[in-house]
């Protein structure tokens, strides 16, 4: 198989920017000091010195009531109650695993967390503990919810819901945290004939439509067997690349953006996408579409 | 023959046609990779530097060097075998490199507050991919670049500049691999500028105390000009990447 | 604004690499006019007062030099006549890699701003800015910047004039091509005004010569050619020395060859001049033969005539035929000259020829003649003057070159004094205003806050003891008994550190100097007279400061405890050696400062037999003094010092001091105490010695010192007492050169002082006639808390080349003391003859070497006249003798010679020299008979070389 690779020099790199300059608020950067300290209070991205209020990120001030904080654009992902994440398994302990959810430390979940196979609802045994391997091992991806945040700010998570559990055939991509846009719901079944779960953590899951939420999920079955047809493979792919796109340029991904990025990348070949001018290209006209809708 | 070559002409001059006072030019870009939590790339002059960084993040490897009050910055200097006139044998690994690693972590270490982030580690890959003259200063602020671009946060900018001395006289900044070459002392200097404070400072050679005190002030002079820069790239990005998400406020 | 320039050099091993450099374009550079609106000022010197007097531009003008005419033209340059030059960078960096020395004379030029020279940085300027074209030559690329800085002057300032002065044709017509004005210097100086002697001075082109004369010498290799014979080991690269004795001979040092390369012959030296690197292929084995013995002189007259080289070579080949297996040295032949070493020679017209061309001839014997272009012959034949090399073409006998400037009548003392101060490259221009503005202003008084940081010591009887006449006394002695049945004895040193500051201009004009010279009439100072004959000069009854170094001893001369501080002291008295050995033997006086002399001179005297049981070496060279008449400047006569005992008493004390001092510096300054260390010499350069032994039944141990010291002393001869001096003179001749060094430098066990036998030595005594010793002042203020260091004092890079500079400038400041005790000698003997008596030192195949104790001199006695062997005397090379029937010459033998001067040729006096006793039949003279032969000699400063190297801590005492 023979594969094109473009290998460019830096000036010749296309700029993926696709930077719509309305309205640039004021941004604060590491060391600048932000108010005088009196009456506010320092949020995260602050810190005080020499009675000055100072920033320690670069990024947008924030403020709630007295509380000022400056966030960051890219961060690590910090987990906030009912969040939806997926994750990797990278160590199974006693009574609980924990999970790499791209936060700063790994999350855990408790094995009283999920739920049994078959839905049983009972006191975990020694058994189950014994069992906890079979159920997820290291490497296993899954979905999960973060049930609630520890004082070191690592996260719970559970997957006590049928919509959550270990995730089977698809493609996982790791985008920057900030960039997936929060909703109501971060699982879409998309009318092109693929399933997205957005995590908050930056952890897209594509894989093929989820025809019964009840019996795909919430368990620890994984079909691998099932041969997905290649027409739905290649959906997955171009959704993929599409998401691709928007992340290069910076935009937002939430389901209408990627909705109109796919329909705006179906000129291309899935494999042009790949393309920096193609991938600028599907970004620009995605953005203006956002734009049209805004107005 | 580079005996017979002075660092300063007459005129006021220096090799390259610089001034004395005056740095390489800059030019940097941050956000340069998708994968690592953050990233840069800065050139001063020609010496090129690319530094990622990784995390905070879980330790990984030695458990047990986690610690409860504050995050594990870890940092790996390399230079890739094609930095030097002279290919390189190994990229990392030797002497060399092991200090200058040594010396960004504690360059780091001053500015990063790692008090918020107990028992996770910060990863600081730096590589250097044409090496002429001044490789720690572009590496700690490459380093730096690539720390805010991750979002993590500093008291400042760290940022490092080398000094020499011209003649035995005239304080000369930013010292080229050329300049290097000919000799003189060179001082390099790793400070936080706004506060002045100074986190590491090197010599490459002895010389005398008298000199010291305005050569020092020239390379300190030399940080804050580089911070200058620096914040100038920062703030276009965080304008640029702003902008395209739209601004939006979490809720 | 920004580029690179990139470019591919080969490194050390041999690998081709690309080096990318920064070059930054400005737009703040200063374009150097002061009427100029658009540039931001700095400041300039080109001027529109200035006016260049050229009649070929009716117009006032600026001249933008290219850069053959700096690197030829330098001479011309200098002249005053030629102002408002604007010097393009481009420029100047190409003369700067090219010639460092040129560049150098052109840098004082431009800071010199009565001179209008301008620098103006093309090359990092917006406009005059143009990348290097692809495949584009380096030098075609400089000639374009030059011109675009041409043109672009002329478009920035329209209302002014630029001239191109270029000597290379064709950036000339592409000038022309660019509408800017270009002429060659020949023509630009042919319509000045004063043309005469500036035409002189022109560089000439060898173009001019007709192209069809015959080569008279083998083609040197290209460059390339040589690197490539180099590197496969065809060829070797060293630096040419020419034999001074015989023009056709010298010798390649070829780095990592123990022995010399021999070169002989025309065709061998193809035209080296003394000092070249040159490029030498070796011969075959069996072509290899010993060096000559014989003495050569260039008797050519014209420039084409080449018969008698040809003779000569003839008589070389001859000699080499029979060259023994034992003295055969690699021979060689010169095929290329990697860079030439050409410098100004000093010297006068040959002969009494008319015409434009001349032959010069240089003072230097190991310099060739050099054809020189003038039209002032009349005027140069009675003056000495200097003369430059431009080139040595194939088809020329000579080489080539063009008069710089005349110094002076022939046989005049300033002249000669002129000549032996530029032959031996001492600096003797007056002291700048910068330098003397540095002095402290009179009158000079001590402050109380001055003697608050000095040890006073103004009431102790400290008197000194130097030469008669002596103005510039930096050193004074006291001795003292104290507490328990010690002495205290004090050597207290003029304090020149306290004067000179470190990084003055004085500083750096004393470092530059290194030492003062001694002529015979006329001294050149390192420090200003107000400082060395006044204020740091311990003059008997004056308050002066001083660098103490006290000792407590014992009466058997131990030393108990040393100590160092700066004091204030006031000499009771300032005595010559001659007045204080009357002091010390007069009985009748018993005042302090005859029991401190009597004192002194005790210990000095146990100090001294310890010092030679450890080893010290005792040498001896014929030193002489000429007295002067002080009204005329003429040499009265000439006689050996005189040596009291008061004068070992002074050395033995400073000595001591100059040992304890440097002890004190390593201590503190383990990395860049300067120090003084004589190397042990290699036991080859012995060899004369130990044969000479051999012959008179003497057996030289040189293993050691101590050794050495002791077959020294062993060796008398009843018969002979001048014989034990005559060894001691042939030691000293196998002696290195003793040299200052910073410690870190060297290992520990290279520290050693060979003639003095001791481990640490330095100079600390005289710091008013020696840098060294004001640099080891300061270290030693340094350790005793009075002063505090500077940069330069510890950098160990810097102190490395001060040193260098330190000791080649004590080298030839004792060549010249040399040759100008030479020169009077020669003025005292002009018109006289005298019989004396000399000893045989060497003996040669064709001459004796005789030494004549009396006035110190060396002459070579010819046995035959040159070419031709003796039919009386039969050399015996084994046995090193003479044999004329049944009288054998020896080495050492007594003779009694008739001298006279030779003045036939007013550059090389020489003294002639005829055999009075013995008597040989056919070749000696009857004392007052006349001669039938004529003999010849070389002067004394033909040993130049070999010098005395005995330490003493005043051994240069000059009236």
């Amino acid at each position: 198989m023979s594969k094109k690779i473009h290998i460019r020099l830096a000036n010749h790199r296309v700029n993926s920017s696709v930077a719509v300059y309305s309205r640039v608020p004021k941004i604060f950067t590491p060391g600048e000091i932000i108010t005088p300290q009196n009456e506010f209070m320092r949020g995260h991205g602050t810190y005080e010195e020499d009675g000055n209020l100072k920033s320690s990120v670069a990024g947008v001030r924030e403020q709630v009531n007295n509380l000022i904080s400056i966030r960051p654009l890219k961060s690590r992902y910090n987990g906030e109650v009912g969040d939806v994440v997926v994750g990797r398994i990278t160590e199974v302990q006693q009574k609980r695993w924990k999970i790499d959810t791209n936060s700063r430390l790994d999350s855990v979940l408790l094995l009283s967390s999920v739920n049994l196979p078959g839905g049983e609802l009972r006191r975990r045994s020694v058994e189950d503990e014994h069992m906890m391997r079979q159920y997820l091992q290291e490497g296993d991806l899954i979905s999960a919810e973060v049930q609630s945040v520890y004082s070191d700010g690592s996260l719970s998570l559970h997957t006590r819901s049928l919509k959550y559990g270990k995730l089977g055939q698809g493609v996982l991509l790791k985008v920057f945290p900030s960039l997936v846009k929060r909703s109501k719901t971060h699982f879409h079944n998309l009318p092109v004939g693929a399933s997205v779960i957005l995590g908050n953590n930056g952890f897209i899951w594509i894989c093929p439509t989820i025809v019964n939420s009840e019996d795909s999920v919430g368990g620890f079955i994984q079909n691998l067997e099932e041969v997905i047809p290649r027409q739905q493979r290649e959906t997955i792919a171009r959704l993929r690349n599409c998401i691709l796109s928007l992340t290069q340029s910076k935009m937002l991904v939430f389901d209408t953006s990627i909705l109109y990025a796919y329909e705006e990348s179906l000129k291309y070949e899935i494999c042009e996408l790949l393309q920096p001018e193609a991938m600028v290209d599907v970004a620009l006209l995605t953005q203006q579409r956002l734009c049209m809708l805004e107005e | 023959m580079s005996r017979n070559k002075e660092l300063l002409s007459k005129i006021g001059l220096r090799l390259d046609g610089r001034r004395a006072n005056e740095l390489r030019r800059i030019r940097c870009k941050l956000g340069v990779f998708t994968e690592p939590d953050g990233s840069a790339y800065i050139e001063q002059g020609l010496t090129k530097v690319l530094a990622a960084v990784y995390g905070p993040h879980q330790v990984r490897g030695q458990r047990s060097k986690a610690q409860h009050d504050g995050a594990l910055v870890n940092c790996q200097f390399s230079m890739a075998v094609f930095s030097t006139g002279e290919r390189k044998r190994r990229p990392r690994g030797d002497r060399k490199s092991t200090e200058l690693s040594m010396h960004l972590q504690q360059a780091l270490l001053a500015a990063i507050k790692t008090e918020l982030y107990p028992w996770s580690q910060i990863d600081v890959y730096v590589e250097v991919l044409h090496a002429d003259g001044g490789i720690y200063p572009a590496c700690v602020n490459a380093a730096t670049l690539a720390l805010i671009d991750a979002g993590i946060p500093l008291k400042e900018y760290v940022c490092a500049c080398t000094a020499s001395l011209a003649n035995n006289d005239v304080p000369m900044l930013d010292i080229s691999h050329q300049e290097e070459a000919i000799g003189g002392p060179t001082l390099t200097v790793a400070a936080l500028p706004m506060s002045g404070k100074i986190v590491l400072m090197e010599m490459s050679q002895r010389f005398h105390l008298d000199h010291l005190p305005k050569v020092l002030e020239k390379a300190l002079q030399g940080c804050k000009d580089v911070k200058n820069i620096l914040d100038e790239a920062v703030r276009l990005h965080v304008q640029d990447v702003g902008s395209s998400t739209g601004w939006v406020i979490k809720n | 604004m920004f580029t690179t320039k990139s470019f591919i050099k080969k490194n050390k091993i041999g690998n081709y690499l690309k080096h990318v450099r920064e070059h930054y374009i400005r737009d703040d550079i200063f374009c150097g006019f002061s009427c100029c609106e658009t540039c931001s000022l700095v400041e300039s010197s080109l001027t529109e007062e200035y006016v260049n007097k050229c009649s070929l531009f009716k117009f006032n003008h600026y001249l933008i030099l290219d850069t053959n005419i700096i690197l030829e033209q330098m001479d011309v340059l200098e002249e005053p006549i030629i102002g408002n030059c604007i010097i393009l960078h481009t420029v100047l960096k190409e003369v700067k890699h090219r010639s460092l020395p040129i560049y150098k004379r052109l840098m004082s030029i431009v800071d010199n701003p009565s001179r209008h020279f301008y620098i103006f940085t093309n090359d990092h300027h917006k406009d005059t800015f143009m990348p290097q074209k692809d495949g584009e030559l380096i030098n075609d690329y400089n000639d374009r910047l030059i011109r675009k800085a041409c043109s672009w002057y002329m478009d920035h300032l329209p209302n002014k004039k630029f001239v191109l002065l270029t000597d290379d044709r064709a950036n000339k017509n592409l000038a022309k091509e660019d509408e800017i004005p270009a002429v060659t210097t020949t023509e630009y100086v042919k319509h000045l005004d004063e043309q005469v002697a500036l035409g002189d001075k022109l560089k000439k082109k060898d173009s001019e010569v007709q192209k069809d004369a015959k080569s008279i010498f083998p083609p040197h290799l290209s460059t390339s050619a040589m690197l490539i014979g180099i590197k496969e080991g065809k060829l070797y690269q060293g630096t040419f020395r020419a034999s001074r004795d015989n023009f056709l001979e010298g010798f390649v040092n070829v780095e990592g060859f123990e022995d010399n390369v021999l070169v002989q012959g025309r065709k061998g030296l193809n035209r080296a001049v003394d000092g070249d690197v040159v490029a030498v292929q070796m011969f075959d084995k069996t072509e290899w033969v010993s060096p000559s013995e014989i003495v050569l002189e260039d008797e050519g007259v014209s420039e084409e005539n080449i018969k008698d080289i040809q003779k000569n070579e003839n008589e070389l080949k001859k000699n080499a035929k029979n060259s023994k297996k034992d003295e055969i040295r690699p021979t060689g032949c010169v095929v290329g000259i990697i860079r030439r070493k050409w410098r100004q020679y000093c010297g006068i017209l040959q002969g009494n020829s008319d015409g434009l061309y001349q032959i010069f001839v240089p003072a230097d014997s190991s310099i060739p003649k050099i054809r020189i272009e003038t039209r002032q012959a009349e005027f140069l034949r009675s003056q000495k003057f200097i003369v430059t090399i431009d080139s040595w073409p194939q088809h020329s006998r000579y080489p080539h070159g063009h008069f710089v400037r005349a110094l002076g009548k022939i046989g005049q003392q300033s002249t000669e004094n002129e000549v032996v101060l530029l032959e031996h490259d001492v600096p003797h221009s007056q002291f700048s205003e910068e330098v003397l503005s540095c002095l402290p202003k009179l009158p000079w008084l001590i402050t109380d806050d001055d003697v608050k940081k000095r040890v006073d010591l103004r009431g102790i009887d400290i008197c000194s003891v130097d030469p008669p006449g002596c103005t510039d006394i930096d050193d004074a002695l006291h001795c003292r008994p104290i507490e328990g049945d010690r002495l205290e004895v004090g050597v207290h040193i003029a304090d020149v550190s306290h004067f000179i500051r470190p990084g003055t201009a004085l500083d750096l004009e004393a470092a530059s100097r290194a030492t003062t010279v001694y002529l015979i009439n006329k001294r050149i100072d390192m420090v200003p007279e107000l400082l060395s004959s006044n204020l740091c000069s311990l003059r008997g009854g004056e308050e002066r400061f001083a660098f103490s170094c006290i000792w407590e001893m014992d009466k058997e001369a131990n030393i108990i405890n040393t100590r160092f501080h700066k004091s204030i002291i006031k000499s009771k008295k300032a005595m010559t050696y001659e007045e204080a050995q009357i002091t010390i033997d007069d009985k009748s006086k018993n005042d302090s400062i005859a029991q401190s002399l009597r004192n002194l001179n005790m210990l000095a005297k146990i100090l001294k037999k310890g010092r030679l049981q450890k080893g010290a070496l005792v040498l001896a060279s014929p030193e002489v003094k000429i007295r002067m008449d002080s009204e005329t400047m003429e040499p009265l006569d000439v006689e050996i010092k005189k040596m009291f005992e008061t004068n070992s008493m002074v050395e033995e004390f400073m000595l001591l001091a100059n040992i304890s001092v440097a002890q004190k510096i390593l201590e503190d300054f383990p990395d860049c105490a300067m120090l003084r260390r004589h190397p042990t010499p290699p036991s080859t350069n012995f060899d004369p010695l130990v044969k000479a032994g051999k012959h008179l039944g003497f057996d030289m141990k040189i293993d050691s010192g101590k050794n050495l010291a002791q077959s020294l002393d062993d060796a008398t001869c009843e018969t002979n007492p001048y014989l034990n001096t005559m060894l001691r003179i042939l030691a000293t001749r196998c002696m290195l050169q003793a040299v200052y060094f910073p410690s870190g430098a060297m290992q520990k066990d290279e520290y050693f002082h060979y003639g003095l036998a001791v481990p640490l030595y330095t100079h600390f005594t005289s710091p008013i006639r020696r840098y060294a010793d004001i640099i080891v002042h300061r270290l030693l203020a340094v350790t005793c808390g009075a002063d505090s260091t500077y940069p330069n004092l510890l950098n160990k890079q810097k102190t490395v080349e001060l040193c260098q500079n330190l000791n080649y400038r004590n080298r030839m400041a004792q060549y010249a003391g040399r040759a100008s005790v030479a020169f009077n000698t020669h003025l005292f003997f002009k018109g006289k003859v005298q019989d004396e008596e000399g000893y045989v030192l060497y003996v040669r195949k064709n001459a004796l070497q005789i030494l004549i104790p009396k006035y110190g001199l060396e002459c070579n006695l010819f046995l035959a006249t040159k070419g031709e062997t003796s039919n009386i005397f039969e050399y015996d090379e084994d046995n090193q003798t003479q044999k004329a029937g049944n009288l054998i010459i020896h080495s050492f033998d007594r003779v009694v010679v008739r001298m006279s001067l030779d003045s036939k040729n007013i550059q090389h006096e020489k003294f002639t020299l005829q055999l009075v006793e013995p008597f040989i039949e056919g070749f000696s003279v009857q004392p007052l008979g006349q001669t039938e032969m004529e003999v010849d000699t070389n002067e004394a400063k033909t040993d130049k070389k070999r010098k005395s190297t005995s330490e003493k801590g005043n051994n240069k005492r000059k009236s």
